[in-house]
């Protein structure tokens, strides 16, 4: 991994985002009243993020809030790992995303035009800014990545088997550079209606709406939007040597399955499987593992669900091992959690701290691994997972490790 | 003011498209206008001359003359529009 770029809830950079979760900020609020009006949760965790003060107005229309989001955090990243694509072998270049809703902003624009409008104003780039390809397409297009370019759409997993995926093109040696991701714009009157409808959204904490997502709490009463990107610029070994660039850490291993056993309920078995074949991947032993950065929603069945999960695969040492949830501080990102998420425990990673759980008062008898509650903690970490599962059931986790000392073999290259 | 002031300060405004640029020779494509923002123009079109166009423009628009032409041809009701109120123009169906 030589480039992290993000565009979150706690920050529009890695360095801000960074800052906030450690203080343990949150940047969940109650959202104005144009889009809460009428929502049993009128909470959510939006970006400060104004388009038109990074893309020209003739640019602007082709692109959806989610392909902007998307663009920037991409930019930010490639920026970061000072790639050169112009130097690069353009068809071993990629890109991958994860989004779970694709262009939303678009399509409720377009069907208020239809229905509340009563007109047939319908903009002609509707199809364009909405497809959920067009993130990917546009990252593609502006950096002239000729290798892979593909959108993957698993809900809550999907940025996390972008990454995944795309780890994979790269040791399969289809690839040499892989930009991936995901991005997200959920917080849309429509969207955020249906997934009030679903009750499944955190009720707002009377006192605190910064407080409103408690993972693992007793307390908790469901997950809250967020919106964002995040991207990582994921690079071949040797490749990344002979360019010099800087390796924030080894991507490690990745582990896929589905639980198919219900739409939305998650399962132990699943779960664990995930984490046992990234293990697997990774050709660790649980032992190794030294932080989780779980999936941690804040529904009463993920957090119950991931926490045996956890003692599944990882025994008594699980309750040894810092888990938190930073959905607590950033919301619930959806298709771009799992790729931000994976950012942040690459920097807990990097910089050896914990970022803490948020708003964990309240144990749950349910829950009783150590979540890192209130207050961050330094940490010597050796390899860090990132969970992600998701709607659908498909089960996402990633691992990352400390970069092993720099050394090539110059003569094979 | 003429069409082409007309359409040059929907260009400028709209597009982002430089002023010095804008001549009666000037093609939409390096104007940086693709067929889809010649579909969107003609929305701007409507609400500036409070028309409705009821038929898709010519395929063959390809510099600033030819959209001034065309608009002109509008406005002599040599194409297929109607005149709206201007009250409604933008939400009717």
């Amino acid at each position: 991994m030589t480039g992290l770029g993000v565009v979150a809830p706690l920050g529009d950079a890695v360095e801000e985002l960074w800052k906030n979760l450690v203080a343990g900020r949150s940047g969940v609020q109650r959202l104005p009243s144009s889009l809460s009006q009428g929502l049993r949760s009128p909470i959510g965790a939006p970006v400060k993020f104004d388009g038109t003060k990074h893309f020209e107005p003739p640019r602007l229309r082709l692109l959806d809030r989610v392909s902007q989001l998307a663009l920037v955090a991409a930019q930010q990243a490639i920026r970061d790992s000072r790639v050169d694509f112009t130097a690069e072998k353009r068809e071993r270049c990629g890109v991958f995303v994860g989004t779970g809703m694709g262009g939303a902003e678009t399509t409720e624009e377009g069907y208020h035009t239809l229905y509340a409008q009563r007109s047939d104003r319908i903009k002609p780039y509707s199809v364009l800014n909405a497809m959920a390809n067009a993130p990917a397409a546009w990252i593609g297009i502006d950096y002239g990545l000729h290798g892979p370019m593909l959108t993957y759409t698993t809900a809550c997993s999907s940025s996390a088997v972008a990454l995944g995926e795309a780890a994979r093109r790269i040791q399969q040696a289809e690839v040499d550079v892989m930009l991936a991701g995901g991005a997200e714009a959920p917080l849309m009157v429509g969207v955020l209606h249906a997934w009030d409808a679903m009750r499944t959204l955190a009720t707002e904490d009377a006192h605190d709406p910064s407080a409103s997502c408690r993972p693992f709490a007793a307390t908790r009463t469901g997950l809250v939007l967020g919106e964002g990107a995040a991207f990582v610029v994921l690079e071949e070994w040797d490749h990344a040597i002979v360019r010099g660039a800087t390796i924030y850490a080894e991507f490690a291993g990745y582990g896929l399955t589905s639980d198919v056993a219900h739409i939305t309920r998650p399962t132990i078995e699943g779960q664990a499987k995930a984490m046992q074949s990234a293990l697997d991947a990774a050709n660790l032993a649980p032992d190794a593992i030294d932080y989780i950065n779980a999936h941690g929603t804040a529904t009463l069945q993920n957090d119950a669900v991931e926490t045996a999960a956890i003692k599944t695969v990882f025994g008594e040492r699980a309750h040894a091992i810092p888990v938190s949830s930073t959905k607590s501080m950033h919301g619930h990102l959806l298709g771009a959690a799992g790729a931000l998420e994976f950012v942040i425990a690459v920097l807990a990673l990097t910089r050896g701290i914990v970022p803490p759980t948020m708003h964990l008062d309240v144990p749950d008898s349910a829950c009783d691994l150590d979540y890192t509650p209130g207050h961050a903690r330094s940490a010597r970490l050796r390899a860090v997972m990132s969970n992600s599962f998701a709607f659908g059931g498909t089960n996402a986790v990633l691992i990352a490790r400390t970069a092993p000392e720099r050394n090539v073999d110059r003569d094979s290259l | 003011m003429t069409t082409l002031d007309s359409l040059t300060e929907i260009l400028t405004r709209d597009y982002c498209v430089a002023r010095e640029q804008i001549t009666p020779e000037a093609t939409l494509e390096t104007l940086g206008l693709d067929s889809l923002s010649v579909l969107e123009l003609m929305f701007k079109i409507e609400d500036r001359y409070k028309v409705k166009i009821t038929a898709d423009p010519p395929t063959d628009l390809l510099t600033v003359n030819d959209v001034v032409r065309y608009i002109d041809s509008l406005l002599a009701g040599n194409t297929a529009t109607r005149a709206v109120s201007p009250s409604v123009a933008s939400t009717d169906t």
